[in-house]
């Protein structure tokens, strides 16, 4: 990967993230923040917060493949979401898409996002 | 330039004037702090959401203008509302005034600003192409005179860019440092920070973007500022401040995160 991994006994990450990334060459791609859309700009899963967050890290991955990358080469990724008792099902959800360790990431609760059927909104950049 | 976009046939994105993705060589990047409808005497613009979308553009297109480049040449925008309603109404359509190009974007309901009366507030990233050759490797410059302690824009020619996670105020046990008090968290959160600096081989001085969440823009204001002084000891970022409702744990009050460059 274009990138190395940053590490340090004392700052700990309070789940499976990295502490910090640190570009080393390639292309620098920044990534809409990706929601649950379908194809066709359906929403799936209204109201499933395990649905959504699954459709939206599938978008995630498929904006890197088109981009000649994959899951593996975020550095960063931000996860917005509209009620914190969600965390739960995202974590699920990201640690059955993520094989192995995530990028660097941020969580914040927003009050909504965009639309208001949306629960997650992810957003990422990555080296590719 | 040597600009790609990710698969610009999307019709989601286009409908609404933004890319999935935007991929760039990343040669020479400018930062910019996220802007709102202020007039030049600070004071917010009067008359809602339009105005002040047109009066945060016109700004941006100020702070573009120093460095020498234009909307076209964003490659992300964050834009920040209060009421999505509004900005729907009104504030979308300000916004397309100033685009010719679509950049990578993510749109936000927070619920506050700096300003409780503020409505909207946007940081792009804009790809500057050309050499950066024999130019420093950071470039911080305010394009008004504004007096706050951040610079509007930061230019980062060449040298690497680091990512840092959003730091919260955890010890390195896990436990949460300084809970239900302010200052002992915003110590705790700049530590983390320059922990991870240090060890990626930067200082306060790398960092080009801070990006502030807070439960409380009230609380956290007075809470920082002797801190976040002594951190930076002047040499500030660009920066982004925004209150929202929620963190990852209950407990925390404030995650800051940074991107900064080293040579």
């Amino acid at each position: 990967m274009p990138f190395s991994t940053i590490s340090t006994p004392e700052a700990k990450p309070v789940a499976n993230y990295k502490m910090a990334t640190r570009m080393e060459g390639g292309r620098l791609l920044y990534i809409s923040g990706q929601v649950a859309w379908d194809a066709a700009g359906n929403i799936v899963g209204k109201g499933d917060m395990r649905a959504q967050a699954r459709q939206v890290f599938e978008n995630l991955r498929g904006v890197l493949r088109a981009a000649g990358g994959d899951l593996a080469n975020l550095m960063k990724i931000t996860t917005y979401i509209t009620k914190l008792e969600d965390f739960p099902a995202v974590a699920q959800a990201r640690s059955e898409v993520f094989q192995g360790e995530l990028p660097a990431s941020t969580l914040i609760v927003v009050k909504s996002l965009f639309h208001p059927d949306f629960l997650i909104e992810v957003e990422g950049t990555a080296a590719v | 330039m040597d600009r790609r976009d990710i698969l610009a046939e999307r019709p989601l994105e286009s409908g609404r004037g933004f890319m999935p993705a935007v991929s760039v060589n990343p040669s020479r990047l400018l930062f910019t702090a996220g802007l709102t409808g202020r007039n030049p005497d600070g004071k917010l613009v009067a008359g809602g959401m339009g105005p002040q979308a047109r009066r945060t553009f016109e700004r941006l297109q100020g702070v573009l203008s120093r460095a020498e480049t234009r909307f076209d040449n964003v490659i992300k925008q964050l834009v920040y509302v209060t009421d999505l309603d509004a900005y729907n109404a009104s504030g979308r359509a300000e916004r397309a005034k100033f685009f010719g190009s679509r950049p990578a974007s993510t749109g936000l309901v927070v619920r506050r600003l700096a300003d409780p009366a503020m409505l909207i507030e946007v940081e792009l990233v804009v790809d500057l192409g050309g050499s950066a050759g024999g130019k420093p490797l950071l470039e911080k410059y305010n394009a008004e005179n504004h007096g706050g302690e951040f610079y509007q824009g930061v230019i980062v020619n060449g040298g690497r860019l680091l990512y840092l996670a959003g730091q919260v105020a955890n010890n390195p046990d896990g436990s949460v440092a300084g809970v239900g008090d302010w200052r002992r968290q915003a110590e705790k959160v700049y530590e983390n920070i320059g922990h991870v600096l240090r060890a990626a081989g930067a200082t306060p001085a790398s960092i080009v973007k801070e990006t502030t969440w807070v439960l409380s823009i009230e609380s956290w204001g007075p809470a920082r500022t002797p801190v976040r002084r002594a951190f930076y000891t002047g040499d500030f970022p660009a920066s982004t401040l925004v209150e929202i409702p929620g963190l990852a744990r209950p407990e925390f009050l404030v995650e800051i995160e940074v991107i900064a460059a080293i040579a």
